[in-house]
């Protein structure tokens, strides 16, 4: 039991439990979310996204209003961009993004060491302050989350149908554009209340890579959320006390331990294929003859 | 006589307004018909099937289409690695018939597992889509179409890549959905085939032909459909040699 206790030790500071709540919140949420971010090919956009608000963040902390609308505002303008160019499947559309990415990070890296001289806050913005996270960020994120469940529990089987078959999707009557612009703006939205949790910079962490990981393990929609979910919250609850006890930046810490499992398991994975006999089992790509 | 379901006058189809891929298109199909749409590779087959679905407008001419119209697209571009079973393709075809804030209810659930009996696999409703041979998810997009109650399927390229056992069965499934009162628009290569069905439409970046396989399929029409494709055969047949696939998009 005594070992137990000093275990948990680091459950019981508060700001380690609003921190906890804020991952669960998040789990529920960009997590679950993010099965559609890695279904429809989003994942350099989510990360996009997150990264635009960089400068936003600068710019509310100078200027000093709230940092959830400086970091909305400048990911929406990156959201209403790449929305804006349609559904263009080319380069083109990644090229933008990765201009626009580069731009938002060097925009606010000028703008804290030359307009407000805030370089020290620099860090917390792009790795995140779990630590720190009050309830105003935990509202948005429990918020967003339901936003992102209801509409997923709504529109689901369109972005799942437009996904699977896009030539198809205008005679299936799900190609209307409102239900794809809905899906980025979810996006947009998640990657905001992501950031103040772990940062511009890792916001994927929570919103991509546990979805990734699941993905090779699952291949139906439902339990795919539902593994997702799980498995964000263990790698959260797991990365936080870790950070804790190592006395480690805790947004940083979740991301290595998340990439850490996805390869674990993207290498289990790739051995199991390989073994004669087990292509029956196997979710991905792998057609029978 | 049966209803016209497709009509077409003068139709010029493609992607760019002063480029078009296609020109000249006239026909019309009649509920309970299979047409052959035949031609060479880049002659227009795919291009006509997208305009045919809305997914591209047509740059000239009319075309009118009655009711709705289902597409069954080469299993290949549909994504194999989705984390769908049968089921869960079969009932997409619903989506165009639900407002867009109900989800598929019980009743849809038991019309996509009915449209996957009707073509033979509804011992396969739980597989993975992904899982299923080339044939089974050919089949399982047709189902698709029939949950999606249209009375015009587009098809393209529905044989590429099947053994002769799966070719037979789709060859059954269409006779029967043509002798339900649909009408089928099958983009194939396979000439022989198609002189076994009701019409056929040959393309070669314009109309060559449309007509019963019998007045439409000449020599000529052959030669202006597949030019340089084609291929003499020792006693004067012709010969279209076996497909390449290439994709469109």
């Amino acid at each position: 039991m005594m070992r137990i206790s000093l275990m948990l030790g680091p459950f019981d500071l508060p700001y380690v439990q609003r921190a906890l709540v804020e991952i669960a919140l998040l789990s529920a949420g960009a997590s679950v979310l993010g099965t559609w971010v890695v279904l429809r090919g989003l994942s350099f956009y989510a990360h996009a996204t997150a990264t635009a608000t960089f400068p936003g963040l600068v710019l509310a902390a100078g200027l000093g209003f709230s940092p959830l609308l400086g970091a909305a505002a400048t990911a929406g303008a990156l959201a209403l961009g790449v929305a804006a160019l349609g559904d263009r499947r080319d380069a083109g559309r990644d090229t933008a993004t990765a201009l626009v990415l580069v731009a938002a990070l060097a925009a606010g890296v000028v703008l804290a060491s030359d307009v407000f001289h805030s370089q020290g806050s620099i860090e917390s913005l792009l790795f995140g302050s779990l630590l720190t996270i009050d309830l105003a960020d935990q509202a948005a994120a429990a918020a967003v989350g339901a936003l992102a469940l209801i509409l997923g529990a709504v529109l689901g089987a369109r972005w799942l149908a437009v996904g699977f078959d896009p030539a198809a999707a205008r005679a299936l009557g799900v190609r209307s554009p409102l239900f794809d612009a809905a899906l980025l703006a979810l996006v947009a939205a998640m990657a905001v209340v992501t950031v103040q949790a772990v940062g511009a910079l890792l916001a994927g962490a929570l919103l991509v890579v546990p979805a990734a990981t699941t993905r090779l393990l699952v291949d139906r929609v439902g339990r795919w959320q539902l593994a997702t979910a799980a498995l964000a919250l263990a790698e959260g609850a797991v990365g936080l006390w870790l950070a804790v006890e190592l006395n480690a930046p805790p947004g940083a810490t979740i991301a290595v331990l998340s990439a850490a499992v996805f390869a674990a398991v993207a290498i289990a994975r790739t051995v199991a294929d390989a073994r004669p006999g087990r292509l029956e089992n196997a979710p991905a790509g792998t057609a029978a003859p | 006589m049966s209803r016209t379901l497709i009509a077409a006058h003068g139709l010029a189809a493609g992607y760019a307004p002063d480029a078009p891929v296609l020109t000249g298109v006239d026909f019309e199909v009649r509920a309970g018909e299979r047409v052959a749409v035949l031609g060479p590779n880049g002659g227009g087959k795919t291009t006509l099937l997208r305009t045919l679905s809305g997914d591209l407008r047509p740059l000239a001419g009319t075309l009118r289409v009655e009711g709705r119209i289902a597409v069954v697209p080469q299993t290949e571009r549909s994504r194999l690695d989705f984390p769908v079973s049968a089921l869960d393709v079969a009932l997409m075809g619903s989506l165009s018939t639900l407002p867009w804030w109900r989800r598929p209810g019980r009743s849809v659930r038991r019309r996509a597992r009915e449209a996957l009996a009707a073509v033979g696999l509804s011992d396969h409703a739980d597989r993975t889509f992904g899982d299923l041979s080339g044939g089974q998810r050919q089949r399982v997009l047709v189902a698709r179409a029939l949950v999606q109650d249209a009375p015009v399927l587009l098809l393209d390229e529905p044989y590429v890549g099947l053994d002769a056992p799966s070719a037979a069965q789709l060859d059954g499934l269409l006779a029967r959905l043509a002798s339900d009162g649909r009408a089928l628009l099958i983009a194939t290569h396979d000439v022989e085939q198609a002189r076994g069905w009701e019409r056929v439409l040959c393309l070669n970046r314009r109309q060559i032909a449309f007509g019963s396989p019998g007045e439409a399929l000449t020599a000529q029409v052959l030669k202006a459909t597949y030019g340089a494709e084609l291929v003499e055969v020792a006693g004067g047949g012709l010969l279209v040699p076996p497909h390449h696939h290439h994709d469109h998009d």
